[in-house]
Order: structure tokens, then sequence, then C-alpha cells
């Protein structure tokens, strides 16, 4: 745990929280924005929360159509 | 990114999601929490803290359960006008014994670190009884059951046994009773001796006689009794101004 | 409630979310009448009544608890099973682990409500409840944590919707603040009683640290979840930017847990640490507004719709006030800033610009739009939802404007030193100061509780319409069927 202390001293978390940060946060933004491809596609995700309804129409026809039977 | 990371891996495995969410989660509270428990710094050293006595901490149980807390700080800022209010301000050695923190996070009423002291027994009774009749202006509820209730002091013992549990120097054995002599001194080591919790504890009331009766043991003589000792154990008199400064 | 006409009732579990939709609306009824109560006290401290029962400081938990895990708590049970089922179109794993988390987290709100009555707490706040409670609620938590997990794992769909990920993140969060944060050692068996693991700065540090991530995982990243779902489907249109949530989760998941310590500007916790969480407070500020214009955003090119549809309105509402609270924590979290604000009202009206104004409008919009689709019917009336935006926006309003002014009077006159270098002011004469806005603050309260109260007669009228309209569509039924 003698590793920890090195936190302890802001001269040095100052910089690696802001060199982790900024790493991370810029390869990050790298990866989302980079390609054009790579964007249409996650954007495709979008519509998951619309995907239901076509689900609800279909079941709700079932449904007519059973109620329609008896 | 050669190897060709996909964000899709992660948003269709709910395993991994779960295991780097966790992971982004854990490190500011690993970083910020754990070196607290490990730095020497963090708490300074300095001479006077002790553990609270058998009443001392039954006062403190009374204090927590009304809910003092919050609306009452224990915390005083290294500020101009809060030392000119409160006094010196706070260290982290004042409430190393401190099971759980009472430092409190809003202020509508007064800060609570240094009162012990600054009024008379009779006064703090008073003020909890019928506050407006002291302090006109006050907002604070009454508190006239502390007085007609006995304090219950069946579990004193347990109580400090459990605390010694989690770290409070209480002595259950001669041993540790002569740590505690070599520690905070014959007067004090008495005091925090388990085995005599109950007989403590009634001497303190009786001699102290906080509540202005001496028929029994109430609420309000272990609330005043902690509110008296609050922010008293340090006698800062014989520290420099700037003594405490280094280790913030 | 065993109303079987929507599509859904069979594919779906629909049962535990209406149960927890309507509690949800319940304890928002209670909670905020003892909010507006305990509000009350502090103006007019006679309300006290000499009782220890109903005393400010056993009384608040009651407030926090009944607003934070009764009403905030089940209203994200409702929607995460809402949402989970709607966007992995799977049936919950489990009906009787549903059930059971129902059932279980009503007995912690009500424990937990009595217990701080008769004087129980652990004095740490939002984490008051005594270790048998807290027991309890790691059971319910492990439980709903398998039973989402599980949910997911059966998913027909091969994504996770963002929303997952953010009700995923709040439920792992929660699970880890909770323990750590509620280490204690019971005096015995069978006393209520226990003492904190930690002491004095530890002890400080760990409770803020799950203080604050309560509002940061239980109060926001849950509600962003309920945004990711909600708003597009009340605006009718996808979510602006996927990408945009993939950064706004990884960044907001990493950050917020670093940030608790700004609570201890200026305590005896060692500098280094509470510099730490301001750096990271601050940079919080990006996260939470890219949240913030996701949300936003999705209704651009239907910005007619704010005029038309007050659920909509509500949810925009909600994601303004989002915005403007996430700005004003980084500010105070700036040690010059907090040195004036902390311990002061401020800090009150701070929390209720993001939980009035972000948690409670946006789950109002949310359940808005939920609960005419579980009961497969209309709300019972648009007119009573204009009413209750118009008094929940004016409500927070008055409370905010309120707090502010007493806040930052308090810092200032607790600061002022007369041309002798004496103090200006005593406290008493501060808290005789607060006596106007704490009156203000208790009326602004009074208005965002009577809205709650409309929203759960609407909602309870919704229902009652709902099974007349079933009663009367099954008669019609039943006479087709006689005359065939």
């Amino acid at each position: 745990m003698e590793w920890l202390m090195w936190f302890s001293k802001p001269e040095n978390t100052k910089p690696v929280a802001l060199i982790i940060f900024f790493v991370t946060f810029v390869s990050i933004l790298l990866y989302v924005y980079g390609s054009k491809n790579r964007s249409k596609r996650l954007e495709t995700y979008r519509n998951i929360p619309f995907l239901d309804e076509q689900q609800d129409e279909k079941s709700l026809g079932d449904q007519k159509d059973t109620k329609d039977k008896q | 990114m050669n190897f060709n990371f996909k964000h899709e891996w992660i948003e269709t495995n709910i395993g991994l999601m779960a295991v780097l969410t966790m992971l982004a989660i854990s490190v500011g509270g690993l970083v910020e929490i754990a070196p607290l428990f490990f730095i020497d710094k963090t708490i300074e050293k300095v001479e006077g803290v002790r553990p609270y006595t058998p009443l001392e901490q039954r006062g403190r149980d009374i204090y927590q359960r009304e809910g003092c807390y919050l609306c009452h700080s224990q915390m005083i800022r290294p500020f101009r006008d809060e030392k000119l209010r409160y006094g010196h301000y706070s260290l982290a050695a004042e409430s190393q014994y401190d099971h759980p923190f009472q430092w409190g996070s809003k202020r509508t009423g007064p800060d609570l670190a240094r009162v012990g002291g600054k009024y008379s027994n009779e006064w703090q009774v008073q003020h909890l009884v019928a506050p407006r009749s002291m302090v006109p202006e006050s907002v604070m509820p009454n508190y006239p059951w502390l007085l007609s209730t006995q304090l219950d002091i069946s579990d004193t013992a347990d109580r400090m046994k459990a605390l010694r549990k989690v770290g409070v120097p209480y002595s259950l054995t001669q041993e540790e009773y002569k740590a505690n002599v070599v520690k905070f001194g014959e007067t004090v080591a008495p005091l925090l001796h388990i085995p005599d919790a109950q007989k403590n504890l009634l001497e303190q009331a009786n001699f102290g006689n906080y509540d202005g009766d001496r028929s029994g043991v109430s609420e309000m003589d272990a609330l005043v009794a902690y509110l008296q000792v609050l922010g008293t154990m340090v006698d800062f008199s014989k520290y420099d101004d700037d003594a405490f400064v280094n280790d913030r | 409630m065993a109303v079987t006409t929507y599509s859904g009732a069979e594919q779906y579990n629909f049962d535990i979310v209406k149960k927890f939709a309507v509690m949800s609306l319940v304890w928002a009824v209670i909670g905020m009448f003892v909010g507006v109560y305990i509000a009350s006290e502090l103006a007019w401290p006679f309300l006290n009544f000499d009782s220890p029962y109903f005393s400010f400081g056993r009384f608040r938990p009651v407030h926090t608890t009944s607003v934070i895990f009764g009403f905030g708590g089940s209203a994200l049970f409702a929607t995460s099973y809402y949402v989970v089922q709607r966007t992995c179109q799977t049936r919950l794993i489990s009906d009787g682990m549903a059930s059971f988390t129902f059932w279980g987290w009503m007995a912690i709100i009500v424990l937990a409500d009595i217990s701080y009555v008769l004087g129980y707490t652990q004095s740490r706040e939002y984490a008051e409840m005594e270790w048998p409670i807290d027991i309890l609620i790691e059971v319910v938590w492990v439980t709903y944590l398998i039973l989402f997990v599980g949910t997911i794992m059966r998913r027909k769909q091969p994504h996770i919707y963002v929303a997952n990920w953010f009700y995923l993140a709040f439920i792992l969060a929660t699970a880890l603040l909770h323990t750590f944060n509620n280490l204690a050692m019971p005096v015995d068996l069978f006393s209520m009683k226990s003492y904190s693991l930690f002491a004095g700065t530890q002890d400080a540090m760990t409770q803020w640290w799950y203080g604050h991530n309560a509002v940061g995982f239980f109060l926001t990243a849950a509600f962003l979840g309920m945004m990711y779902y909600f708003v597009p489907k009340q605006a009718g249109r996808p979510i602006y930017s996927y990408r945009l949530s993939i950064v706004h989760f990884w960044a907001l998941g990493f950050m917020y847990m670093w940030v608790g310590a700004h609570h201890l500007h200026w305590t005896a916790l060692p500098d280094w640490t509470s510099s730490l969480a301001a750096a990271f407070s601050i940079l919080l500020l990006m996260p939470s507004w890219g949240g913030m214009i996701n949300g936003i955003m999705t209704l651009s090119g239907a910005w007619d719709k704010l005029r038309t549809d007050p659920i909509m309105r509500f949810m925009i509402v909600a994601l303004s006030f989002y915005g403007m609270s996430t700005f004003e924590g980084p500010m105070m979290s700036l040690k010059e800033v907090n040195a004036l604000s902390h311990y002061t009202d401020w800090t009150v009206g701070h929390v209720h610009s993001g939980a009035l104004g972000w948690v409670a409008m946006i789950s109002f919009g949310s359940l808005y739009h939920m609960i005419p689709k579980l009961w497969d019917t209309k709300m019972y009336s648009q007119k009573l939802i204009e009413w209750h935006f118009w008094l929940a926006t004016i409500g927070i309003v008055l409370y905010i404007v309120a707090m502010w002014i007493s806040g930052i009077t308090q810092g200032l006159m607790w600061r002022s030193f007369d041309e002798f270098g004496n103090l200006q002011y005593s406290f008493a004469e501060s808290v005789a100061a607060m006596m106007p806005f704490y009156a203000m603050r208790a009326i602004g309260g009074m208005f965002f509780f009577t809205g709650a109260v409309l929203m759960l007669f609407n909602s309870l009228m919704t229902i009652r319409q709902s099974k007349l309209e079933n009663a009367v569509l099954e008669a019609k039924l039943a006479a087709k069927l006689a005359r065939a």
C-alpha cells in the first residue's frame, strides 16, 4: 500500500490526473468521432427505443386477430 | 487504435460493460480515500485528545439521536471570522475518536466544535429546554424531554465495547489499562476502563450535576456533559499560532 | 391491478412497473409534505410542538429518505424495469424477484422513516438508516442487480441501449457506495445502535464520497437513463447523438467518483484531497453539459412541441435545471466560492435546484409518458398536467431564489467586520435575517407539493378511467359473443 502515498502529493497527482484524463478523453473522442463509417454505424443505434413500437403494433395486430376469431 | 477496438464489444456484452463500469467508478474513491488511512500526516500529533468518558459518549449518542448535526457543524475553518466567532480552527486529531464524525454540513445554528466551557451548565439546560428564552431570534426546537427522561445506562459497557472494536482505546484488560495510563495519564485512564463504565458514569453525573438535579441521571446530564467537553481537550496556548499549518 | 388490455401485458411484466409508478407518486406526496413541514418549522419554530417525534432533527431524514429513496427510488425502479424490458424486447427474468424488490423497497422506506422518528439514526446524511435496514437494502439491491443484468442477458436485441448503461452504472455504484459507507459495529445483535467503523477525517471522507455520489449516481446517472429513453420517445425522434452519449457515459461515470471531497473544503481533511476533488468538479461540467445538450437537442426541429405538449415541457425544463445546477455545482466547489457558500442555505438551494428542477421534473415527465401507456388509456386531464407544470416551476423558482438570497446573506453576515476589526453581526442576528426567506422557501415548497398532489390525483383518476373503459369493452365483447 506504500505506493498509494505517492498520490498524496498534489505535485504528483495533479499532472497525473490531467494526463490520464486527457489521454483517455482524447482517445475516446478520436474513436467516437474519428471515422465517418464508424460514426454512421454508431448513430444507427439511436433507434433502439423505437423498435418496440413496431413489435407492439405487430402483437397488437395479432391480438386483434385473435379477438376477431373469438 | 490499431487493434481495431469496437465500442460495440462493450455494448453487446453486459459482463464486459459491468466490469469496465466498475473500473471507471472505483478509481476515484480508491485514490482519494485509501491513502487517508496510511498517511501519518492526515492526523496531527497533538496532546490532550482522549476518548469520551462514558457519560460524554452517552451524551454524544443523544446528540446524534436528535439530529443536532443537521443544523450545527463541528468543524471550524481557518478563517479570521471563524477564529473570532468560534476559536482555533479544528484539527483532524480532535475528532480521531469520533465514530461517526459529526463535522456537519450546515449552520442553521452556530458551530459547536468549541462550545465546551463557553456557557454555564444552567445556560445550556435552559437553552435546550426553551431556546427562545435565552436567544429570542433562535429557531431551534425545544428539547424538554431531555430533562424528564432518565438516561438508559444499562448498555453503557456494551456501547464502549463496540467502540473498542472499531478502534477507540477503551480498556478491557489490565494490559490495556496500563497502556492507557502511559498514553493518557493516571487521571484519564480509569475513566476509559470498561468494567468501571457504569460507576464512572454515575460518578461524573453526580459530581458534574449538569442538569441541576442530583436525584438521578437524565439525558440532559449526558448531553450537557458532552457539549461541555467539545473542543476543550487541546490546550492551544501550548502551541504556536501556525504550529498546524503544515499538516493541512 | 389486473388490467390486461395492453399488448405488452403478456410479453412484459408491467404489473411491477405499475406498482412502483403509483408508489413513486405516493412517496412524492408524503416526502414533499414532510419537506414543507420541516421548512415551516424553520420559519415558525412553534411547529416543533415540543414533541421528540416531529422535531426538525428527527424529521428531516424522513423528508430526505422519502423523497430520494421513496419517490426517486420507486420512479427509478419503475422506469428501469419498463425501459429494460422495452429496449431488450424481453420480459423480466423473474416475477418473484421483481415482486421482492417492490415489497422489500417499500418495507425499507417505511422502517427507515419510523426508525428516524423514534431516534434511531447513523447520523450520516442520506444514509441515516441503522444497520438492520442497511442489510435489507443490500439484499434488495443485489436482487435488483441480478434481475436487471439477467434481463439484459436474455435480450432479443443484440445492442444494449444507452439508457440501460446508465441504469447499470447507477445500480453498481449504489451497491459500492452503500456497502462501504455503512460499515459499522452494532452495540449488540438486538440493538439498533451501531458505531461507524471509521472515525473523524476518514469517516468524513467516506461519508461525502457516498453523499456526493448518491447525487451523482442515484440522482443523476439513473435519471439520465430515464432521459435517454423517455425524451426521445416523447419527442418521437431519436436521441440527438449516440456518439455523444458514449463520451457522456464514460466521462460521467469516471469523474463523478472523485468530487465528493468538495463537501469538505477548508476542513481538517488534507488539502490534497479536496483540491483534487475541486479539479474534477470543474472537469465534470463537460460531461454534464454534454448530456444536457444531447437531451435538449433531441428536440431540435420539433420545438413547436414545447408549446403544445406539457409533458415535453417537463422534460426540457428538467434538462435546463440540470444544466443550471451542474454549472452552479462546479462553481461552488471552487475553494474561494465554497468559503462563502458552505454551511449556508445556498447549498440547500443548490441541492433543490437539482432535486426539484432536474430529478423530480424528469420523473414527472417520464411518469406522465408512461402511465397512459401502462394502463392503455389517455391521461385523465391534460389541464391538470398544465397546472402541475406551472405550480412546480413557480415553486422551484421561489425556493431557489429564497435560498440564494438567504445563503449569500448568511455567508456575508458571518464574515463581515466593523471598523474596529470585530465581528459585525452576532450569529443570532444572521438567524433573524433569514426568517422572510425561510417563509418564502416554505411557500415555494407548498407550490411544488400541490403540483405533486394534482399529479397523484390525475394518475389515480387515469387508472380508474382505464378500468371503466375496460369494463365497457368487456361488456361489449360479451354482448357480441352472446349474439354470436
